[in-house]
């Protein structure tokens, strides 16, 4: 049955991680199967993806248990989009994981973890009920917090803790909000979820879950306000770590705001997603500020991440179209970017000797493609065209001056600029300037570590100037996000 | 009775964030044990009390209690039974490590 | 058109390869290939019979992004601007490079601005006239970083891409903007619904974004300061980039929307109002400079603003002027540029205090320089193209419309004293740099270097640029018919009159370049006596202050403010999130009446379930108090198993027995890990801290507790697990309807929260086992 394709990327990974258990301490074996692996999911996330662009929605009611009683799994254009870039993100990062892991480090379950946070994120984006999502977000989350305090030190470990601590309250937040929407509405199933809330008009009520699960979602996410606790912690592990985090986690936050908010509490948006414009104003400014607040190069990435989600925010605040394909394009583009400059920062930091950018000077006279590298993805992030960070811009501005909203323009524009400059310090200021002769280049290393950043790069930029093969899937899913009907009938098969 | 099951695991969440906004570490690591029952209890309430037999099919019965809440509770019983345990070691690890049990002492900076 | 585009760039692929060999062959020969190319391409259209033409080519079509070339008389302008310009300054930079440089970075970067730079001027996309405009933001900054081991062009480079691309951007937002009005991505489209625009409410906004993008890239006031420190960058850089084509893109922006914005008097006002002012500020502060470069900078701005305000007045004299102007600056700057960059390479400084008497020297550099100087400073000689838009730009001054707003009726009145009184300092400044360098005493002591003539091949671009300067002199009507006619008409809209002669007869724009020169003179003469205005005005009063203060404000204010709130504290996290989640919660119950209490559907209240409930609450309360870990953890597990006891109430026996059997491990698993750990201790918080902490816990607490009652106050439909009780032996042959749900119904859910403990217990492993193993090394 073709519909059990729709769970294959959730099945891979977590069977590889189980297996990759089996010979953990066997690391030459242990990293060809991962790459392998990663590999062959890559492959079966592609040909999902190209099947549901040919044929539409996928759903696989499991256990043949019909919709809405048995959990469905939704393999969406919006779904499967997302899984096949998570899996090019993965396929980066396991190509990086030998040269910046400490042989310890894989072999205590490195690689298992791994898998099954890709497993997570994958069946979060694919899963049509809020339950079933919220054990997924429980095992990328387990997963993650495995990884983050993967052979970790004093820092590490106390950062973890707090990383932990604010999941774990979110969490607990999520599964009470899934109990309140099911006693109003007496099913968790999304699409039925959508439907019912739609019958009742959204009332009072729903409306305040519906602020309850977004602030569970937000937290996640990483908005304003509720986003302090990620920056530290996300540079605290090894780069690859923060990669997959920086990459995946925020964005599972994002795409469930996604889902609920175009699919299930679509009747109030006068006072839900006006909101959400205010909360991406203030994500876009704190964030950036963020990141022009420090020194430290990994410090200046992970800020990066908040702004990034503003955008996002902004896009499903102004609900229309094009702002919704912006925002998936763009969603689509910063996974990729953030992974690669997470591994970026990463080599810098460890070629460097410091992740201080004071302390840095002159690296490109030792690391040339390294600095152009890093100099492509200042523009990307901060959305200079040709890059494909432009098109998503450039449709969420379009989508906020279609429902004239200047101010969030505006500052959209200006914070653009401030994401260039914060980036581009690191350029200038580690990069430029005479030779440091302190430093000892190390060029096999960087090389085998800039690999996987050079395929990530240029598969955003390929991204910008391709874009006319892309777009026309984000409008598809632009257009099926503003049409929730088209979801639900899908599921429920009306 | 469900408005004193929710009062009650409204009391729960009350003292969870009050134990969670401690500076000690045990302090907090209760205080999220206490999130956890107040969300199940929470979750349970949600289902309607009483309305029947326990879920098990009896020829002779006819009304049941909502079984899907317990479902889910089960569920996330055992996840949050995994997360708390890890949280402990972890936190066990962490103030060793660190010397100090007191996360305002954990605060850290931002050049490491 | 796309391949002239885009031949530099691909040119720009080959060099890194081509500049291996540079020690036998200079890289910058076969860079001339393409200037020189496309140069002579586009001469061929010049003509009295030159028709627009275009071409397209798909890009992003569903976007409505695509490589729309168009070709008209402005357009055709600034393409041999740059290519001529280009070629020069190519040939030039070969001499004035030496080999040791970094030949291969410096010739991409060049290539990448020129195509960058056709492609601005050819696009009648106006997102595509963006992506290009953001490349020669980035490539100027590549190049005035390129001795980027100074200190001061590091400062430079950032300082202009932050300025450029800031108004890239907001050029982006007016035209996002403009799009959205006219449903057209096309500049000539738009231009056709001139007037739907002008009704649109957004037509003010759109014109300042615009105008922001243009006054950056054009170095107007109050936005000029990039450009004296762009001088870092290698000279030829600062002749073709700096002077010569870069910065009259945003001339080129204004002219190309002049069309559409002409219908608005604020256009003048704006336009108009900040050209002068930046006319007068940069010829003023020109006397001021010491460096060589940094005179001619503040003179390429000064002249920018000329220029702008010229297409400001929008009269067809005025326009005309504009165009005409911007061929002339272009060769005498260019070439005063390069000689610039001669003496600073032969005598090793460009400090005018300590050059002086160089013209026996540097005979022909001197020459160019008096041509050049005299030709900027428009004195009236029948062989200097300078004179002749001067003498325009006073004409044009004289004569502009009436107006209706009082602003625009102000700025009229004013504009001649105004343009007379900026172009005395352009005299004044003209002179002080040609008789400040090439006359007076020699302090050949004072150079690094024992200054000499140039070689030829630095001398030959300067010479053609000048030979430039008196053919247009002599025979301005050669290029105004055959050529800037188009120019003017393309902005115009309508045919342009053009024909200019030397003589006009006694009319008062003559009588206005005569005040120019006598008055320019007498203060040239007496520099020295008044020089000390400068350490008043502007004194340490300066817009380069005010980017400095905002740079650094920007870093210490970012700092402080997220050292303010990051601070590491979880509880601070925890506070700020739950007072979020509690405020903006409970105002949407309030705004949207979600808070329902319905007594009607209860279950019985009995004595053994409040029992429950009442302990159940002391335990939790009590951990709060407690300060024995033993007992904290032990009141905890009441609390739990209190939990379980309900769960019997309630009717869910698989709850209880699994409640029963995590809370006993949960018990255990506290007191081993914590039996190592200090006890707890007297909770030493303030009185305000306490408070704090109170109040928001209850809050949150009392919000759960409201949802929770209004959630179930409110139930609208049957609950799905209707259906599970009836299929649950049918179709999952089961009696236990939770059993079936787990493991059939909602199996993947079983399944993932088994890999939840796996990972867990993984996780707990590695966190135990990682640590032993490195303590035994």
């Amino acid at each position: 049955m073709i519909s059990n394709l729709t769970i294959l990327p959730v099945l891979i990974p977590l069977i590889a991680g189980i297996i990759a258990t089996l010979f953990h301490k066997k690391l030459t074996l242990v990293r060809i199967f991962s790459q392998v692996s990663t590999i062959i999911s890559t492959i079966v996330a592609s040909y999902v993806f190209y099947y549901v662009i040919q044929n539409g929605t996928l759903v696989l009611e499991s256990g043949d248990w019909m919709a809405p009683y048995g959990i469905v799994l939704v393999g969406d254009l919006l779904s499967v989009t997302l899984v096949l870039t998570t899996n090019i993100v993965a396929l980066a990062a396991v190509f990086y994981a030998p040269y910046s892991l400490s042989d310890e480090q894989e072999s205590f379950y490195f690689y298992t973890f791994y898998f099954l946070l890709i497993s997570g994120v994958s069946g979060a984006f694919i899963t049509g009920d809020l339950f079933n999502l919220f054990v997924f977000f429980e095992v990328l989350l387990m997963a993650s917090y495995a990884l983050i305090i993967l052979g970790g030190g004093k820092v590490q470990l106390r950062e973890s803790i707090k990383y932990v601590l604010i999941n774990l309250f979110s969490s607990m937040l999520f599964v009470t909000t899934i109990a309140f929407l099911y006693s109003v509405v007496g099913t968790v199933n999304m699409a039925q979820i959508g439907q019912r809330v739609s019958e009742v008009n959204q009332s009072g009520i729903l409306t305040t879950i519906a602020f309850l699960l977004f602030f569970v979602f937000g937290t996640k996410a990483a908005l304003f306000p509720l986003y302090y606790w990620l920056p530290r912690p996300y540079i605290a592990p090894n780069p690859v770590i923060s990669a997959l985090f920086g990459a995946l986690l925020t964005k599972v936050g994002i795409y469930s705001i996604f889902r609920v908010f175009t699919i299930i509490f679509v009747h109030e948006t006068a006072i839900t997603h006006q909101f959400f414009i205010w909360i991406a104003a203030f994500t876009l400014i704190f964030g950036v500020i963020g990141a022009l607040s420090t020194n430290n190069i990994k410090l200046i990435v992970a800020y990066n991440i908040i702004p990034a989600v503003g955008f996002m925010i902004a896009g499903i605040g102004i609900y229309n179209e094009t702002a919704l394909s912006g925002a998936v394009y763009y969603l689509v583009n910063d996974m990729i970017i953030k992974a690669a400059l997470f591994l970026l920062v990463g080599a810098i930091a460890y070629l460097a000797g410091t992740s201080d950018l004071r302390k840095m000077k002159g690296l490109i006279h030792h690391y040339p493609m390294l600095g152009w590298l890093l100099f492509i993805s200042a523009f990307v992030l901060a959305g200079v065209p040709p890059f494909s960070g432009f098109i998503g811009k450039l449709l969420i501005l379009q989508g906020a001056i279609e429902a004239n909203e200047i101010i969030i323009t505006i500052i959209g524009l200006l914070v653009s600029l401030l994401i260039l400059f914060s980036v581009m310090r690191i350029f200038i200021q580690g990069f430029w300037g005479e030779k440091d002769a302190a430093i000892v280049p190390n060029k096999p290393l960087a090389r085998k570590l800039m690999l996987p950043v050079a395929f990530l790069i240029s598969f955003s930029v390929f991204l910008g100037i391709g874009a006319e093969w892309f777009y026309p899937i984000t409008e598809e899913i632009g257009n099926n996000l503003m049409n929730p009907e088209l979801y639900i009938k899908s599921v429920l098969k009306e | 009775m469900e408005i004193i099951m929710a009062i009650l695991a409204g009391i729960l969440f009350t003292t969870g964030v009050y134990n969670l906004l401690q500076k000690q570490l045990l302090r907090i690591i209760i205080g999220t044990a206490l999130i956890s029952h107040g969300a199940h209890l929470f979750i349970l309430t949600m289902g309607k009390l009483k309305r029947g037999a326990p879920p098990i099919l009896d020829k002779t019965i006819t009304d049941y209690t909502d079984p899907l809440p317990q479902a889910l509770i089960l569920t996330s019983i055992v996840i949050s039974f995994g997360v708390t345990s890890l949280l402990l070691v972890l936190a066990y690890r962490a103030s060793k490590e660190n010397g100090t049990d007191n996360m305002e002492t954990l605060r850290g900076n931002q050049n490491d | 058109m796309l391949f002239a585009v885009f031949f530099p760039i691909l040119l720009a692929l080959i060099i890194p390869f081509l500049s291996k060999w540079k020690t036998t062959i200079h890289t910058g020969y076969f860079v001339l290939l393409a200037p020189l190319s496309i140069f002579i391409y586009f001469l061929q259209f010049i003509g009295t019979d030159f028709q627009t033409r275009s071409g397209s080519y798909s890009w992003i079509p569903s976007l409505n992004i695509n490589l729309d070339f168009y070709l008209d008389g402005l357009s055709l302008l600034f393409v041999l601007l740059i290519s001529g310009i280009g070629a020069l300054v190519t040939f030039y930079s070969i001499f004035y490079l030496d080999t040791s440089e970094k030949l291969g970075h410096f010739y991409v970067y060049l290539l990448i601005f020129m195509t960058a730079m056709f492609g601005v001027v050819l696009s009648d996309n106006v997102f595509v006239l963006y992506t290009f405009w953001e490349l020669t933001s980035i490539s100027s900054f590549l190049l005035i970083g390129y001795w980027n081991f100074k200190e001061r062009s590091r400062y430079g480079a950032l300082k202009s891409m932050l300025i450029t691309v800031f108004g890239g951007l907001s050029m982006l937002g007016g035209f996002i903007i403009l799009v959205n009005i006219t449903g057209t991505t096309s500049i000539q489209e738009m231009i056709s619904q001139a007037d739907v625009i002008f009704a649109s409410p957004y037509f003010v906004l759109t014109l300042v974004l615009i105008v922001l993008g243009a006054f950056t890239k054009s170095a107007q006031f109050p936005f000029h300061i990039w450009l004296p420190d762009a001088m870092e960058a290698p000279t030829p850089v600062s002749a073709y980039l700096h002077s010569a084509t870069m910065v009259k893109a945003g001339i080129f922006l204004i002219a190309r929307f002049t069309p559409i914005y002409t219908l608005s008097e604020l256009f003048f006002v704006i336009i108009s109002g900040f050209g002068i002012i930046t006319l007068i500020w940069g010829s003023f502060m020109a006397v001021r400079q010491t460096d060589l470069k940094g005179i001619l900078a503040f003179s390429t701005i000064s002249q920018l603003g000329m220029i702008m305000a010229m297409l400001g007045f929008g009269t067809k004299a005025a326009i005309f002027a504009a165009v005409f102007h911007i061929l002339n600056h272009a060769t005498f700057k260019g070439s005063l540029f390069m000689v610039a960059g001669i003496i600073d390479h032969e005598s090793g400084t460009r400090d005018i205090r300590k050059l002086g008497g160089l013209m026996t020297l540097m005979p022909i550099s001197a020459t160019l320089a008096f041509f050049g100087t005299f030709s900027m400073a428009g004195v009236p000689l029948p062989f200097l193209n300078g004179f002749y838009s001067k003498e325009k730009f006073f004409d044009a001054s004289l004569n502009l419309g009436e107006s209706s707003l009082w602003i625009a009726e102000i700025l009229r009145v004013a504009i001649p004293y105004l343009a007379v009184f900026g172009s005395i300092f352009t005299f004044v400044y003209s002179m002080y740099l040609v008789f400040g360098t090439f006359l007076g005493e020699k302090h050949l002591d004072k150079l690094p270097k024992k200054p000499h003539e140039a070689p030829i091949g630095m001398l030959i671009p300067p010479s053609i640029l000048i030979i430039g300067v008196i053919v247009i002199g002599l025979f301005p009507n050669l290029v105004n018919e055959s050529f800037l006619a188009f120019t003017a008409e393309a902005i115009y809209g309508k045919p342009v009159e053009t024909h200019i002669q030397f003589w006009h007869g006694l009319i008062p724009a003559f009588y206005m370049s005569l005040i120019v020169v006598v008055v320019g003179t007498i203060l040239a003469l007496y520099q020295k006596k008044w020089r000390k205005v400068y350490d008043y005005f502007p004194g340490k009063l300066s817009f380069n202050r005010v980017y400095d203060w905002l740079i650094a404000k920007l870093e210490s204010y970012s700092k402080t403010l997220t050292d303010s709130y990051m601070n590491g504290s979880i509880r601070r996290y925890m506070i700020l999130i739950l007072t979020a989640i509690v405020l903006v919660t409970f105002s949407v119950m309030l705004i949207t009446g979600g808070f329902v209490i319905d007594y009607s559907d209860l279950a019985p209240i009995t004595i053994q379930e409040v029992f429950v409930a009442l302990a159940m609450a002391f335990a939790a309360i009590a951990t709060i108090f407690t300060r024995n870990k033993i007992a904290a953890i032990l009141i905890l597990g009441v609390v739990g198993y209190g939990l379980a006891v309900l769960f019997v109430f309630y009717r869910a026996p698989d709850l209880a027995l699994t409640q029963l059997v995590v809370e006993t491990i949960t018990v255990a698993l506290f007191l081993l890990c914590f039996y190592h750990l200090p006890n707890l201790r007297e909770r030493t918080e303030g009185i305000k801290e306490k408070s704090g902490n109170l109040i928001i816990s209850v809050a949150f607490g009392l919000l759960m507790t409201m949802v929770a009652i209004s959630a179930h106050s409110s139930k609208a439909f049957e609950a799905i697990s209707q259906y599970f009780i009836e299929t649950s032996y049918k179709l999952g042959g089961g009696d236990n309807v939770v059993n079936v749900i787990l493991v059939d119904m909602r199996g993947i859910d079983t399944l993932f929260e088994i890999v939840v403990l796996g990972i867990a217990a993984l996780g707990i492993y590695s966190l135990v086992k990682l640590r032993s193993k490195k303590e035994a090394e």
